[in-house]
């Protein structure tokens, strides 16, 4: 009995800071969004539907669209490194694509606002070029500015992940494929990524909650309607004090990043079945 | 057999940076031929294999099937089918798919696929196991179903990486049977690497023993074993015991000088390709026949030893002994047990008696048996 009472109390401060800094925070903030001025209720989610709905669309299609061009970038890497056959290209690659997980989604969205901009790098490079004229120059700092940014910065992760596990393929299984007569696209499509859907699947919805939370991106890009949940949370905050918007947005960036874990659950309950 | 240099290999070398794998080997292997490549670890039997596979391109010299040059060909052009150690079977696809892949990737209609990939299924006992994955198969059904794969796309050639080294001794000695006939029934070309000896003997047309790159003795598993052409030929083959000699040679005797271990002797020279001075001598433990001293010395041609035994283990058939001659042991069989201790004379018949010079060059292609047969 003594033991087990030791046990217990080995693990208590660990129970305590998840219990006081993490659970107590986002229960309060969740039993928060549906506290109204005469009590509670669902006005808060009534309120967020009302003016937010175009956002929670754009968030779920914008971070939907950036999860799968990601998933794309990671496979044509990852693949490019496991299959490439220019020994001195795949050790340029292995070392390159790995840099934007170094910087800070803040320095992402400024490199991106000078780079994407009406006037920016990306279009003043092709003007210069040839390829377009001043007068057809648009600026991409809207939904694609945001996108852009997204897969730029998450792209290294998902590739990090899926080229390990790509590497532990068995390489004699992808010689096996060649030896039949399998182009490259062929083993990459029918041999190694139906062998890394798992860690393909973590990688993707890490992304996916990742870039539903990040603030920083949206503001530095797209500062106007529709925009992301996360700039309407914090406007909600820090120009109103209406945390109960707030709460209730927050509660709904939750739902949305936990139907994603819970699909990816079922898959793999279903893989170990 | 028909089909004499149907696939050629002629003056191929390759290495992996600046090892030197293989050094010039020159094969030629008629159709319908089953070629064992036997050798040791490291001896390039396995990256000769990928040579022929396509999948490492050979520094120099040429690979050729029905006189076309295939060298520089992607695998899939060479109308060769490769079996895996590990058999490299897909977990991810069922054992139909695995089997249909190669049709697949050649766009035959799935009504088609499904037809041969069943029959194959037939042929190679696989009934009813058309929807399990990879991961739950025995090892012997495994292999079964990357021999499928590679057979059904009817390949001319059929390349084999050791692919029993991964199955259990008792199911291996059926496979080998199997595997022999069914290659019997297609009429297949088949390239075989193992480095088991007794493998290669039961399966195999012809052996290719390979050492450090190079081709050491190629011949009928009969001849090889009977007639090793060098000392490294002759140890793989099974020939363990080796004893120092010194032996002068004239016209068709070799006369052998007694020595610490053992009596003056005279063997029939008879088709060795000796020279008078120092020589390894190798038998075989089952060879080597024990007798008591106080019996009569066996009268025929041969060489006598004289040594003592050290232990005695039964490992079925006949009893093993360690005997001490001299600086060396060997090992010498019997019929019946001679007690550790006692003082015995080993005889080995002339026939198999292999003797290979000292200070010449072991991979000479020499003769070292006589060509009579027992």
């Amino acid at each position: 009995m003594p033991r087990r009472l030791l046990g217990l109390l080995l693990v208590l401060p660990a129970l305590s800071v998840i219990a006081l800094l993490f659970i107590l925070p986002l229960v309060m903030s969740a039993v928060g969004a549906f506290r109204v001025e005469t009590g509670w209720g669902l006005g808060n989610f009534a309120k967020s539907f009302d003016l937010y709905l175009n956002d929670i669309l754009f968030s779920v299609g914008i971070v939907s669209l950036s999860t799968l061009l990601i998933g794309l970038g990671a496979i044509a890497i990852g693949g490019y490194l496991t299959l490439g056959a220019h020994p001195l290209a795949v050790t340029i690659l292995r070392w390159l694509y790995r840099w934007p997980m170094f910087i800070p989604f803040i320095v992402v969205g400024q490199i991106l606002r000078t780079f994407l901009a009406k006037n920016g790098m990306m279009n003043n490079t092709a003007i210069s070029l040839g390829l377009m004229t001043p007068i057809d120059a648009v600026s991409f700092l809207d939904w694609r500015g945001i996108v852009i940014a997204f897969v730029w910065k998450q792209t290294p992760f998902v590739a990090l992940l899926v080229a390990g596990a790509m590497a532990s393929v068995n390489r004699e299984g992808i010689e096996a494929a060649v030896n039949l007569g399998a182009s490259k696209l062929r083993v990459l499509a029918e041999i190694i990524v139906p062998q890394v859907t798992a860690t393909l699947a973590v990688g993707l919805i890490l992304s996916f909650v990742t870039m539903m939370s990040v603030l920083s991106v949206p503001l530095m890009i797209n500062a106007q309607s529709p925009t992301m949940l996360t700039a309407d949370i914090a406007f909600r905050v820090n120009a109103y004090g209406d945390y109960g918007v707030a709460n209730a947005l927050g509660l709904i960036s939750l739902v949305l990043a936990s139907s994603v874990a819970w699909i990816y659950l079922r898959i793999s309950l279903r893989e170990r079945a | 057999m028909s089909g004499a240099g149907f696939l050629k290999i002629d003056g191929v070398a390759t290495g992996y940076g600046a090892t030197q794998v293989l050094k010039d080997i020159s094969l030629s292997i008629a159709s319908g031929e089953f070629v064992a490549l036997l050798g040791s670890s490291g001896c390039g039997k396995t990256t000769l294999l990928r040579v022929l596979a396509g999948f490492v391109a050979p520094k120099s010299g040429i690979v050729s099937v029905r006189q076309r040059e295939v060298t520089h060909l992607p695998p899939d052009k060479r109308g060769m089918a490769l079996v895996f150690q590990s058999y490299a079977l897909w977990p991810h696809m069922s054992v139909a798919q695995n089997i249909g892949y190669g049709l697949k990737l050649r766009g035959v209609a799935s009504a088609d696929i499904a037809r041969r990939v069943s029959a194959m299924q037939a042929m190679l006992g696989l009934e009813g196991l058309e929807d399990r994955k990879p991961g739950a198969l025995s090892g012997g059904q495994r292999q079964r179903v990357a021999l499928g794969r590679a057979l059904v796309v009817d390949p001319e050639i059929l390349l084999l990486d050791e692919p029993l080294s991964n199955l259990d001794a008792r199911i291996r000695l059926t496979v080998r049977h199997e595997l022999r006939a069914l290659q019997q029934r297609l009429g297949i070309t088949a390239i075989h690497v193992t480095h088991d000896r007794e493998e290669a003997m039961v399966m195999a047309d012809r052996i290719v023993i390979l050492d450090a790159g190079r081709i050491a003795q190629q011949g009928s598993p009969e001849e090889v074993y009977n007639r090793p052409a060098s000392a490294f030929v002759a140890a793989f083959m099974g020939a363990e015991n080796h004893v120092s000699l010194t032996v002068d040679v004239q016209s068709d005797t070799v006369s052998i000088a007694p020595g610490p271990a053992n009596r003056a002797g005279q063997v029939p020279l008879s088709g060795r390709s000796l020279s008078s001075g120092p020589v390894e001598a190798r038998f075989r433990p089952e060879a080597a026949r024990l007798f008591s001293l106080s019996a009569e010395t066996p009268n025929e041609p041969g060489l006598v030893f004289e040594g003592r035994v050290v232990s005695v283990t039964y490992p079925g058939g006949l009893w093993r002994h360690v005997v001490r001659l001299a600086d060396r042991e060997i090992l010498a069989d019997a019929v019946h047990p001679f007690a550790a201790g006692e003082t015995v004379g080993v005889f080995v018949a002339a026939a198999s008696l292999f003797l290979f010079n000292m200070s010449a060059n072991a991979a000479d292609s020499s003769v070292s048996r006589p060509d009579g047969r027992e």
